[in-house]
């Protein structure tokens, strides 16, 4: 079966040119999720002391926080409108944030609230928004099928929308990931997959779990072309993407991209990861501080940009996170509402 | 509260269908209705399923809407997921209920919980239909039921028709409803021309569309004596032996198909026992840790007094379902094995 | 009087035996002109036999008894 080509004329967001405007806004972007990020650490630590205890404090349970992997999210979604729909894993917020979710709603959730964006029901592993076509899931490459579905659904009625589809590099090696690329490819779905290769599946590095050295080879296997970008430069994999997004839109079905990202943390908060082998070399890496830099040099920006631009980030982040903090929890009398509508 | 199928009924039509033509009907009425409904699995197309599920669907809706997929369930039920949650209502098949392992994270953690996670807010209104059963020497991985390992996991309905009539108005029923339906049809309830033959598989079905309500039971036989909860093929041979046990005069069973699993009519097996004293399960399903417990359950969480009798469960053993016939037969919960049960339970004998 | 013939399934082999594999009507009874009839069965396939007629049925052929294609298996009247 294959599925028809979208409409000519429909395309609603075709790749723009690399432009100092567009520049500024991904820095911007990446500035707000690692400002975010970096809100949420300092919360799910603060009360887990003396004794750290995960499921203590306003923030219990896991947490996976993306910081160093922000050129992905805002590379990615800059292509993106509400329209589109974008799955990710169970570390998730980098683009959630990047593809529009309610800051407000976003940090409820994570923080167990009734104003969340699944009343509390979900948590930070599993955020739904319909309004932005969001979801995650914390079963690793479970996610690349329903993503499937989504890009069904809006090729059957007519739309040139898409589906965003991301995963990390230990993921490539699970089934899911295979069934999906192979039957996206077959039926021409318009869908985007994403591997973010931050080089570690918790503690196994990708030597010790991968057959191949770039996810991209896969995709010539799967009947689709494959990019990887090796530096995780925001600029990269905006032009990486652009040209994936524009072949699902066109109705050439999937593309894999692969980026070769940080994980500028642990796999979870409470990781001291021990066997990690690269930990010095980290901080050097990270990728805003560099991009912040070209973009000083190139004269995009200046200090009082960059200082404002933190300030609006910390603010919209302040509000977000106070805002769930004033929400009240749900009641525990209504715990078994919402399995079935 | 159960109904009994002919005041249900109330046609004067002699149309009769096997099940599997029932199912099918159904699913080409809401298909003809509704544009969003779309029925994908594997040789669903032209073989037209395995089980004779959507036999004329492709024909007549052609290869857009009756979609046969590569043998990745893992993707196909998980792009059902995907389309349901924006709004199209698939029917995704998994073609053998024994297959749930290779798929299972995207029925159990995606398929039944997105709409719980999202707090309401995502909805994933589609059906998950499967063959079930055994009795015709298809050995251990293609012959189980499993209804009690999917009726565990929260956030999926679940509905098991025994009859034509059942068989179609439960699947307009689970088509319509916005939850997650998983339709488990019985092989040998399917009145398939290449499985032993059934009678009871044939059936009068009205023409038109009409729905059965999900989460009601049905008395299949009214009777004083003993309650049979039962469901799927289970039912057709517990019928059997009642039928038999009344002409001979030894006993009248009442026997109650519960048609769904989730939501369990508590109420329909309480009222009958209530009436009855003394209750048999008879159960495809593995012995323990399932739906004969959870029947019995029912019954001692609100009145173990009603009981006059210890409870009997018919069920299959905790074993693997063997292949020769004659070891197969023995594990079946059979008419002998029900008929045993229900002197005991009644007799004291 | 419309005779209802068992078709040919085998088109190779016109003398092929099969069976009538299910009855969907009672002897006797009426039947509206396209309704299903029966399904009947040469080796493993299998086909349905819509009534070409209304009106009042009576079988011939019991279940499962082996007949050759082309046998008169019902007559509606």
């Amino acid at each position: 079966m294959t599925v028809a080509s979208a409409p000519a004329g429909t395309a609603s967001n075709l790749p723009g040119p690399l432009d100092d405007a567009l520049r500024k806004d991904l820095y911007r972007q990446m500035v707000l999720i690692r400002t975010f990020e970096e809100a949420i650490l300092k919360d799910y630590h603060a009360d887990k002391a003396p004794v750290w205890d995960i499921g203590a404090g306003l923030v219990p349970g896991e947490m996976h926080l993306a910081a160093g992997q922000e050129p992905v999210a805002a590379g990615v979604c800059a292509h993106l409108t509400a329209d589109d729909a974008v799955t990710a894993t169970h570390r998730p917020h980098h683009l959630a944030i990047a593809h529009g979710m309610d800051l407000r709603r976003l940090a409820a959730e994570i923080f167990g609230r009734e104003t969340g964006l699944g009343r509390g029901r979900g948590g930070h592993m599993h955020l739904f928004d319909p309004t932005t076509h969001f979801s995650c899931s914390g079963i690793i490459a479970e996610g690349y099928p329903p993503a499937l579905g989504q890009a069904f659904a809006f090729r059957r009625r007519g739309t040139d929308r898409i589906a965003v589809a991301v995963t990390g590099e230990g993921a490539a090696n699970q089934g899911g990931f295979h069934e999906s690329l192979n039957l996206a490819a077959l039926w021409k779905l318009p869908v985007v997959f994403v591997v973010e290769d931050n080089d570690w599946g918790i503690s196994v590095p990708r030597s010790a779990s991968t057959a191949v050295p770039s996810n991209a080879d896969r995709a010539a296997a799967y009947g689709m072309p494959g990019e990887r970008v090796e530096d995780n430069s925001v600029e990269a994999v905006y032009e990486a993407a652009g040209r994936a997004v524009a072949r699902a839109r066109a109705g050439l079905g999937p593309s894999l991209l692969e980026v070769h990202t940080l994980r500028l943390w642990g796999h979870f908060e409470g990781d001291a990861q021990g066997y990690r082998s690269d930990l010095e070399g980290v901080p050097g890496r990270d990728p805003i501080p560099t991009y912040e830099h070209s973009l000083l040099e190139a004269g995009l920006l200046d200090d009082t940009s960059v200082s404002s631009i933190r300030a609006e980030a910390a603010a919209r982040v302040q509000d977000a996170v106070t805002f769930a903090k004033q929400s009240p929890v749900p009641d525990p009398a209504q715990a078994t509402s919402y399995a079935f509508a | 509260m159960t109904v009994t199928q002919n005041e249900v009924t109330g046609t004067t039509s002699t149309r009769r269908l096997t099940t599997a033509k029932a199912m099918a009907e159904g699913i080409s009425q809401e298909m003809e209705r509704d544009p969003d409904v779309f029925y994908i699995g594997e040789d669903v197309g032209a073989y037209g399923g395995i089980f004779s599920s959507t036999t004329g669907l492709l024909e007549r809706f052609g290869p857009e809407r009756i979609i046969d997929t590569p043998i990745s369930e893992t993707a196909f039920i998980g792009l059902a997921t995907g389309a349901a949650v924006e709004g199209m209502r698939p029917i995704a098949e998994l073609m053998f209920v024994d297959f749930f392992g290779v798929c299972f994270d995207q029925i159990y953690n995606h398929m039944a919980k997105i709409h719980f996670e999202s707090g309401g807010n995502v909805r994933v209104p589609m059906v998950l239909t499967t063959a079930v059963g055994g009795g015709y020497s298809d050995g251990a991985q293609h012959s189980q039921c499993l209804w009690a390992t999917f009726a565990h996991m929260p956030g999926m309905k679940i509905v098991v028709p025994s009859t034509p009539y059942d068989a179609k108005g439960l699947m307009i029923s689970a088509i319509r409803d916005d939850n997650p339906v998983v339709y488990m049809f019985h092989k040998g309830v399917m009145g398939l021309p290449w499985m032993a033959k059934n009678a009871r598989a044939t059936d009068v079905v009205p023409e038109g569309p009409y729905t059965v309500p999900i989460g009601q039971a049905r008395t299949a036989r009214a009777g004083r004596d003993v309650t049979v909860v039962t469901l799927s093929l289970s039912v057709h041979h517990a019928l059997d032996v009642a039928d038999r046990l009344a002409a001979d005069g030894v006993m009248d069973a009442e026997v109650i198909d519960l048609r769904s699993l989730v939501p369990l009519d508590r109420e329909a097996i309480l009222e009958s026992v209530a009436r009855t004293g003394r209750l048999v399960v008879v159960d495809e399903d593995y012995l323990s840790y399932g739906l004969s417990g959870e029947v019995v359950a029912t019954v001692t969480d609100h009145d173990p007094s009603m009981l006059r009798a210890p409870v009997a469960r018919v069920a299959i053993p905790d074993v693997p379902i063997p292949y020769a016939h004659g070891l197969e037969a023995a594990v079946l919960p059979n008419a002998g094995r029900i008929e045993a049960a229900l002197r005991r339970v009644v007799g004291g004998g | 009087m419309t005779d209802v013939v068992f078709p040919a399934l085998a088109a190779s082999d016109p003398s092929a035996e099969g069976v009538v594999a299910t009855w969907f009507v009672r002897d006797g009874e009426h039947v509206a002109a396209e309704q299903l009839m029966a399904e009947v069965q040469v080796d493993k396939v299998s086909m349905e036999v819509p009534a070409p007629a209304a009106g009042t049925v009576h079988l011939l052929v019991a279940e499962e008894a082996v007949v050759p294609q082309g046998t008169v298996i019902a007559r509606i009247e």
